[in-house]
């Protein structure tokens, strides 16, 4: 038996602290990423910063032990696959090799310069976020090493997502596959341009004044509006073609494998300003970084 | 209610949200791409002993640092959690002990606690229930906690025994 005077009690407090959740929710979603909230979660990644470094290098070993447990079946055919693929991308090298030769001499005799590097910082994964509802994820540097809001954050095979919030030690990597991020995208076959939306598992891609179909296998790059241009975004999955007074609307796949990222590399002080200076994003900046395969 | 129960209960919850978000997640722990949702574990073990007012803030304190180191706006967490708290405490005075009654309670508070989540962040624009793999991240996670249940509730019992009122372990 509970008494009522115990139960009115509770039932008050209850509905106290879900309309304090309901109101924290509602400032916070307006505030967009500044206001209280900020200041509460800098003040949450200070305090439990190093107590989830700590934990995660103490799980570590655990983690891959499981990680190894899980994929043991799966090992044997990855391997074929991967000696497949190591002859054809060295095939490709030798190709690519003799093209850059070409590439070299026709940009010196065009007078064109080579795209310089872009600035990038590479960071550690300290955190996946708090649920598997997370398209986040927090890495082990922030604004004292150059990172900002709205950064572009890529890996070795493309682009991951942006920086949505940004600490002093801290940073927070809003991923490409959110539903809430949009980025503007080029098709490197046709040329044609549109806008790159996450679904969690897959990218939505729409393109509103297309003039030419998009294949399945098409490359699709950053555009430049937000992000530097030419970074990879994704595989387009289905081909589409584009109706009369309708969007094309198709589905691509993230050239990244979300739930893989250990390190990753952040690009700093560029704007978008910026995109009729440079070229295309050379992703192999640091070739020493750990997790970095140029 | 004494003083050293809400401490211990608020260690835990701070370990737990400690080992949620290092140990468990997307390139951590996730058979299946789900991991267990052990604050709410926490939490609902917690409920068991507290008396009304600490189990609902403790609740609400583990949602909020959850939002506080997650991707969600402020509060989704803390609502969901402070729900679940009240729920499980009003649970406890009416349930039989015996491991059927607490794996089905964990299974079903922690299918109500994601569920909960996923309804208001969607409200509050998080499209979470356009995610195609929402229902598993909703029932897999209960799963996983009812199996957890076996370590986790037989501490909290252990370290709050005093406390204890009912859903015995």
């Amino acid at each position: 038996m509970y008494s009522f005077r115990r139960f009115d009690r509770s039932t008050f407090l209850l509905i106290v602290l879900l309309v304090v959740s309901f109101l924290l929710a509602t400032f916070d979603v307006r505030a967009e990423g500044s206001g209280i909230g900020t200041t509460m979660r800098e003040g949450a990644q200070t305090l439990f910063s190093p107590l989830q470094r700590a934990m995660s290098a103490a799980t570590r070993p655990v983690v891959g032990f499981i990680d190894g447990i899980s994929n043991i079946a799966g090992l044997r055919d990855e391997n074929e696959r991967l000696r497949d693929q190591v002859a054809e991308l060295n095939a490709k090298i030798r190709d690519q090799a003799l093209l850059e030769t070409r590439v070299a001499e026709l940009e010196t005799l065009n007078g064109l310069e080579t795209p310089g590097a872009l600035a990038a910082v590479s960071a550690r994964i300290a955190s996946p976020g708090s649920s598997d509802f997370d398209q986040i994820r927090w890495i082990e540097k922030g604004t004292g090493a150059g990172i900002s809001v709205g950064d572009a954050v890529f890996d070795d095979r493309g682009l991951v997502g942006r920086i949505d919030v940004a600490f002093e030690d801290s940073a927070r990597v809003r991923l490409l596959t959110d539903p809430n991020f949009g980025v503007g995208v080029r098709d490197t076959t046709t040329n044609e341009t549109g806008i790159v939306e996450g679904k969690i598992t897959e990218l939505s891609l729409k393109m509103f004044q297309a003039q030419e179909p998009v294949a399945q296998g098409d490359l699709v790059v950053t555009s430049g509006s937000r992000f530097p241009p030419g970074i990879p975004v994704g595989i387009v999955s289905e081909t589409a073609t584009n109706e009369a007074g309708f969007a094309l609307i198709t589905t691509v796949d993230p050239l990244v494998e979300m739930s893989k990222l250990d390190y990753v590399k952040v690009i700093v002080g560029w704007s978008p300003l910026d995109a009729g200076t440079g070229g295309e994003v050379p992703l192999d900046t640091d070739p020493n970084a750990p997790g970095f395969n140029p | 209610m004494s003083r050293r129960a809400i401490g211990l209960a608020i260690a835990l919850v701070v370990t737990s949200v400690v080992i949620q978000t290092s140990a468990f997640g997307a390139g951590r722990i996730q058979p299946f791409g789900a991991s267990p949702a052990l604050v709410l574990l926490v939490v609902i073990g917690c409920a068991r002993y507290l008396s009304a007012e600490p189990a609902l803030l403790i609740g609400f304190t583990a949602g909020l640092l959850l939002d506080l180191l997650g991707g969600s706006a402020l509060g989704l967490w803390a609502m969901s959690y402070t729900v679940v708290a009240y729920a499980a405490w009003r649970v406890r005075e009416r349930a039989d002990d015996g491991p059927f009654v607490i794996g089905f309670g964990v299974l079903l508070l922690t299918v109500l606690g994601q569920s909960l989540f996923a309804v208001a962040g969607t409200l509050f624009g998080q499209r979470i229930l356009s995610n195609p793999v929402v229902v598993k991240h909703m029932l897999l996670p209960a799963a996983y906690n009812v199996a957890l249940a076996v370590l986790v509730l037989p501490l909290i019992t252990r370290l709050l025994r005093d406390r204890r009122r009912g859903w015995a372990l």
